[in-house]
């Protein structure tokens, strides 16, 4: 393998995960470079077989959506690990920390009093014309106070190894399971290196996540359920995984039913009644009598059982106004203005193409820039100014034009890279990380490591699933 | 337990046990062929399992392997082999979090089996008998990791609900398609390769012979299809069966299923005082309508009971 690590050519400009700009083996993969080392590459062949088999036989797939064929896929997976130390992570989690305990507030000031709004902090507008926005959670209490109970929040690496956020995913974040999955395998593959490096383990997440749900609600033994849009839905297999690991039913909603504003799963010794619903499905397919009419896939009613306490709705509805990429640029503001600190997780410069000036800088520096819709997600309609043709991008602002408000540009970072099995030699892939949090009613807990998500194309910077992505195992590290 | 997830497990372990049928039928009816040179004998297989309206377009094969093929992976016909198969994953698939993960892998790897891309072209060119093996093979390890790896609890029960219905019915039809209404005065039944393939086709050649020696006759065919308390394809054998599972969910459950309670006990007991006398005296077709009437009013109630709530 000596061989293939010398080849190994960096990204130019950019961080690399294992490697420091010189070529030498960063101090954190120190061990991991010399059982590369010492690994023919034919063994490595038969781990990476072994992995796509495993994830094969155990029906770990995604279903893609626009594809006639096929519908089920393996998630692409890297058997080389991305490995972060200790001190850094312990960093990353406060400030994550730090940035949900704030959305939160925030979630719960502009649901009531609108504080932020009145000390001129944010624009109203801002607020009520966001499509997120849901006046039917005005002056509604949630239990505990809490909105995100779930929240996955992606960072990425610069050029000088500073972590930025991405993005907060605050409505329904997916790819936990993968980071369950992934660490399965891995365990498998280094069984001699994984002890050694004290990995922190992640495999509690459902343990913490089912504790966390129960602090909810007062009583003993609630009844908790997860609910999913159903089996063809893209992300099934997680739905299914944390359900099972949780030891939760896991619930469509044809399987539910309201009686007297309580909530009832039909079961085959009658019905039972419902605490605590952790739904998968986004608040516009929830209750058909408040939002979209047609769904099908939640339960008609089930708002008004919520706003009766009687029903407790994980993340709460509504909680897409703090996620939102043009508001995310605010996120900064809010942890000064809530928390009175600052903020520990830098955010990537946003421009607001509402904005005049802004939108001219944007326009005039378009080739280092990313375009993206507020509302956009899984890297769908989006520009990419150093890639796109003079064609594209004059049609591109053209929909600009139409409704800035509703785009947003952030300059193109260099994402930092991981070396990664391709083809057979070990080459650079952009990579993000996503951490998952959990908020129960006495504290925040962030799960150690997260999804590491990989850009399988050379040079690509989009790392969503849906566009091809692949993934790795992310291992904290205590040395 | 949900009542969808009650229902598809039901509905997982009926198509296994209807794929596992298919297979045994599929095997015994091409050794016939083998012997009699009577292709002819497909057609009531295709009877039981396909409907009358695929037997046109079956027609236009030839020889034993591309029939073979067309049961097995015609996809526009909805009782193929692969069809059942990929039905029994969907349901495992949406209960995954109810049956063991071992019996998920089982169900999947089947799946995987069979969705290969060129698998009917790898399989034109082999021993149909060693394909059919093969593929019977991934049933039993589903019943044996079922058996060893699932706990005993609704989940458990629904299967079996599923498993033996689907069972006793196999057993009727096999008894009304090919035993009653069979040609007394058909040349090869004085073969012994015929009853020979008969017994094997419903798997039980050798219990036959214990039984009964080498003297084949009809009489004792039925006998041992209908009351032979031993015979796990037998129909007193599945009946059995059910009865303990609707038992057992009744201890779980404590709901109210007197209905089900009383129909399945009428239709056991029925069965434990009939005898190859009472059967003739009665007329085999008459005694087959009975039944599939009680069988129909036990599936009505397993409905009722289970999987349709309401309040």
């Amino acid at each position: 393998m000596e061989n293939l690590l010398k080849k190994y050519k960096q990204y130019p400009n950019t961080w690399d995960e294992m490697f420091d700009s010189k070529g030498s083996i960063r101090n954190v993969y120190r061990d991991f470079g010399s059982y590369l080392k010492n690994t023919d590459f034919d063994s490595l062949t038969q781990m990476i077989d072994f992995t796509s088999q495993f994830f094969k036989n155990q029906g770990i797939t995604f279903t893609v959506y626009n594809d006639n064929k096929g519908v089920e896929r393996i998630f692409p997976f890297d058997i080389i690990p991305r490995i972060i130390e200790h001190k850094e992570w312990r960093s990353i989690e406060r400030g994550i920390t730090q940035r949900i305990k704030a959305l939160n507030l925030f979630l719960k000031d502009i649901y009531h009093e609108q504080f932020i709004i009145k000390d001129d902090i944010i624009s109203g507008q801002l607020i009520v014309n966001n499509k997120y926005f849901i006046r039917e959670m005005m002056n509604l209490s949630v239990p505990k106070d809490i909105y995100t109970h779930i929240s996955g929040v992606d960072l990425v690496r610069g050029k000088k190894g500073e972590f930025f956020v991405l993005e907060d995913n605050l409505r329904t974040p997916s790819g936990v399971s993968y980071m369950l999955e992934n660490r399965e395998i891995t365990r498998r593959l280094y069984p001699n290196l994984m002890p050694k490096h004290k990995v922190l383990p992640v495999d509690n997440y459902p343990q913490v996540l089912y504790r966390q749900l129960k602090t909810l609600v007062s009583k003993q033994n609630p009844v908790i359920v997860l609910l999913t849009p159903g089996l063809y839905n893209s992300a099934y297999y997680e739905h299914a995984t944390l359900a099972r690991l949780m030891g939760v039913e896991l619930v469509e909603g044809s399987d539910l039913v309201l009686y007297d504003h309580e909530v009832f799963m039909k079961t085959a010794s009658g019905l039972k009644k419902i605490d605590v619903i952790y739904r998968r499905i986004d608040d516009d397919f929830l209750d058909p009598l408040c939002f979209n009419t047609r769904s099908v896939l939640g339960l008609a009613g089930i708002m008004e059982s919520f706003r009766q306490g009687k029903v407790c709705i994980v993340n709460s509805p509504g909680t897409g106004i703090a996620d939102d990429k043009a508001i995310y640029s605010y996120v900064p503001k809010m942890i000064k203005y809530y928390l009175n600190e600052n903020p520990i997780l830098q955010n990537i410069e946003t421009y607001q193409l509402g904005n005049k000036d802004q939108r001219k800088y944007v326009q005039d520096n378009i080739e280092n820039m990313v375009i993206k819709k507020t509302d956009g997600s899984g890297g769908y309609d989006m520009l990419m100014g150093n890639k796109a043709s003079a064609i594209e991008k004059d049609k591109y602002l053209k929909k600009v034009k139409k409704n800035p408000n509703n785009y947003i540009a952030q300059p193109i970072l260099n994402l930092s890279t991981a070396p990664c099995i391709i083809n057979g030699k070990l080459a650079p892939r952009c990579l993000d990380l996503r951490p998952f949090a959990i908020y129960g009613a006495n504290k925040i807990e962030v799960c150690p490591g997260g999804l590491t998500r990989v850009a399988m194309e050379e040079g690509s910077l989009i790392v969503n699933s849906s566009q091809g992505g692949g993934s790795k195992d992310t291992w904290i590290i205590k040395k | 337990m949900l009542s969808r997830v009650a229902n598809n497990l039901f509905w997982m372990d009926r198509y296994m046990e209807r794929s596992y049928g298919l297979l045994n039928l599929i095997k015994t009816n091409y050794n016939s062929t083998l012997d009699s040179g009577d292709y002819s004998s497909w057609n009531k297989i295709m009877q039981t399992y396909l409907g009358i309206e695929y037997e046109k377009e079956f027609t236009s094969h030839q020889d034993s392997i591309s029939i073979i093929l067309y049961i097995l992976f015609d996809d526009s016909n909805p009782n193929s082999v692969h069809n059942m198969i990929i039905k029994a994953r969907e349901n495992a698939r949406s209960v995954q979090e109810h049956i063991s993960r071992e019996l998920w892998l089982s169900v999947n790897k089947f799946y995987l089996h069979l969705s290969q891309d060129n698998i009917s072209v790898k399989y034109k060119k082999n021993d149909p008998i060693t394909i059919v093996n093969e593929l019977l093979q991934f049933n039993h390890i589903y019943y044996s990791v079922a058996d060893i790896t699932q706990e005993r609890g609704n989940a458990y029960c629904f299967m079996n609900l599923g498993k033996y219905l689907e069972r006793v019915v196999q057993s009727v039809d096999f008894l009304s398609i090919r035993i009653s209404n069979l040609n007394q005065n058909e040349e090869n039944l004085y073969e012994s390769y015929f009853f020979k393939n008969l017994l094997i086709s419903i798997g039980g050649y050798q219990l036959y012979l214990k039984t009964f020696k080498s003297i084949f006759n009809i009489e004792n065919i039925i006998e041992m299809i209908v009351v032979n308390e031993s015979f796990p394809r037998s129909i007193i054998y599945s009946v059995n069966k059910l009865q303990v599972h609707i038992k057992r969910l009744n201890e779980f459950n404590k709901i109210n299923n007197r209905d089900l309670i009383f129909t399945v006990g009428k239709l056991k007991n029925s069965l434990k005082y009939t005898t190859i006398g009472s059967i003739k005296s009665k007329g085999i077709d008459e005694f087959l309508k009975e039944i599939k009437i009680a069988l129909n009013q036990i599936s009505v109630n397993i409905n009722r009971t289970y999987f349709y709530q309401t309040y």
